[in-house]
C-alpha cells in the first residue's frame, strides 16, 4: 500500500477526532456596537400597553408575548397567550424555537421594564430582529388597562376615548361586568293629549 | 461569515457565476478521476474497481469534517446552510432506478456530461436519453405526485435523527470510509491477478 494514503487516512482519523475533542462553542452572530446602540436608542422598540391590549383583543397573529420574569411569577400572574422564557435561559436552545420566526413581532415584557429591555439587549445581540418591549411592563398594564383612572371632565376628547377603550380592555381581561342600566326603574313617559274641541289656548 | 448569499455578504445573482465555477470544477474532477469511463464506473457493481466508493467517500468526509471545522472557527452557519428534504419513499425508489440507470447505462447524470465533453458516443446518446427521461418524468409528475412527496421528514439530518451530535456522524463516518478503503483495497488486489484487462495507477 501506497504510503501516502497511510498518511492521509490517519490525517483523516486524527482531523475527525478532534472534532470530538473540542469543547463546544456558540458562535453568535452578534450585531455591531454601533448598530446595536443605534437601535437602543429609538423610541419605537418600546410598544405601549394599549397597543399590546388591543392586539390581544384582535386576536392579532404576527404577535408573540414573551414573559421574561420566573416561572413561580409567570404562573401567579400572565397575560394571555404568552409563553415563559426566564431571563436566565434565554440563550439556551429550548427555547431558540421561539425567537426569529419570520413576520412575528415579538414583545417582552416583565414587572416593570428592566428586566424585558435586558431580554431585549440580549436577544438583538444574538441577531433576532422585530424585538419589542411592552413599554412600563406589567405594573403599567395593571394602572392602565385593568384599572384605568377617569381622566377630568376638562381633558380631551382623545383622552377620553383612551379611557373608554381601557375600559372595554379591562373588561375584557377581568370578565368584570358593565353596569347595565336598570330594567325596571324606567321612568314612566305620560302622554298628554290636547282634549278636542278644547278653547283655542294661546294667542295674544 | 459564511454562508455568502444567505447572509447577504455577497447578493444572489453571483449564484449562477458559483454555480458556474463550481460546476466547472466538479466535471474537472470527475473527468480526472476516470470517471468518464463506464468501465470505472459499473466496476463497484462487478466488484473489480471501487473508485467510485473512495472518490465519493473522500469527498464527503473531507467535506464533512471540514464543514464542522469551519462551524467551529464561526466561518459558517451550518443552521442556514439548506439540507434537501428527506422523502423516505420517493428516495428509495429514486436510488434504486438511479443504480439501475448506472449499470445499465454506464453513466450517472454528471458523469455522462464528461463523457461527452471528451467526445464519447455513448455519453452523448446518455445525455439524450436523460433529457428524455426528464420529460417524461414531468409530463407524467401529477400521476405520482402523492408518492413522490408522501413520508417527508424534512430537512433532516443524521445527527438529528439519532440524536447524536454532528462530530460523532462525522468520526463515525471518517472510520466507516477508511475501513471501506482497505476492504475494497483488498478485493481489488485479489481480483487484479485474474483481470489483466484493467491496469490501474
Amino acid at each position: 500500500m501506497n504510503r501516502n494514503y497511510i498518511f492521509l487516512a490517519t490525517l483523516m482519523i486524527l482531523l475527525a477526532a478532534g472534532l470530538l475533542i473540542l469543547p463546544e462553542r456558540h458562535n453568535y452572530q452578534q450585531i455591531k456596537p454601533e448598530d446595536l446602540m443605534w437601535d437602543i436608542v429609538q423610541t419605537q422598540r418600546y410598544v405601549t400597553t394599549d397597543q399590546v391590549a388591543q392586539m390581544i383583543i384582535e386576536g392579532d397573529p404576527t404577535l408573540e408575548l414573551i414573559d421574561v420574569r420566573s416561572a413561580k411569577e409567570f404562573e401567579s400572574f400572565s397575560l394571555t397567550n404568552t409563553i415563559n422564557i426566564p431571563l436566565d435561559s434565554l440563550m439556551s436552545p429550548n427555547y431558540s424555537d421561539y425567537l426569529g420566526i419570520e413576520d412575528i413581532n415579538v414583545v417582552f415584557y416583565s414587572n416593570d421594564d428592566i428586566k424585558a429591555d435586558q431580554a431585549w439587549v440580549i436577544a438583538k445581540r444574538m441577531g433576532y430582529n422585530s424585538l419589542y418591549v411592552m413599554d412600563g411592563g406589567l405594573n403599567c398594564w395593571i394602572k392602565t388597562i385593568i384599572k384605568p383612572i377617569e381622566p377630568p371632565e376638562t381633558a380631551s376628547l382623545s383622552e377620553h376615548d383612551l379611557y373608554q377603550f381601557r375600559k372595554g380592555a379591562s373588561v375584557y381581561f377581568t370578565g368584570a361586568k358593565i353596569a347595565a342600566p336598570d330594567e325596571n326603574n324606567k321612568a314612566s313617559v305620560k302622554i298628554v293629549r290636547r282634549k278636542k274641541g278644547a278653547a283655542v289656548a294661546g294667542g295674544c | 461569515m459564511g454562508p455568502l448569499i444567505p447572509q447577504g455578504i455577497i447578493t444572489g445573482q453571483w449564484d449562477f457565476v458559483i454555480a458556474l465555477l463550481i460546476g466547472a470544477a466538479f466535471g474537472f474532477i470527475l473527468e480526472a478521476s476516470g470517471f468518464s469511463s463506464s468501465r470505472n464506473i459499473v466496476g463497484v457493481f462487478y466488484g473489480y474497481n471501487f473508485v467510485v466508493l473512495r472518490v465519493f467517500f473522500t469527498a464527503m468526509i473531507v467535506a464533512m469534517v471540514g464543514l464542522l471545522f469551519f462551524s467551529y472557527f464561526g466561518w459558517i452557519d451550518l443552521n442556514l446552510v439548506f439540507v434537501l428534504p428527506t422523502y423516505v419513499n420517493a428516495m428509495l425508489l429514486g436510488g434504486f432506478i438511479m443504480g439501475l440507470g448506472f449499470v445499465i447505462g454506464g453513466f450517472c447524470p454528471g458523469t455522462s456530461y464528461t463523457a461527452v465533453a471528451i467526445g464519447k458516443i455513448d455519453g452523448m446518446v446518455f445525455t439524450v436519453g436523460t433529457f428524455i427521461g426528464v420529460l417524461i418524468f414531468s409530463e407524467a409528475f401529477p400521476l405520482f405526485e402523492n408518492f413522490y412527496t408522501a413520508n417527508n421528514l424534512g430537512g433532516i439530518t443524521i445527527g438529528e435523527m439519532f440524536s447524536v451530535t454532528n462530530e460523532v456522524v462525522a468520526f463515525i463516518f471518517v472510520l466507516m470510509a477508511i475501513v471501506a478503503f482497505y476492504v475494497t483495497w483488498l478485493i481489488e488486489k485479489k481480483v487484479r491477478k485474474n483481470m489483466t484487462e484493467y491496469k490501474f495507477e
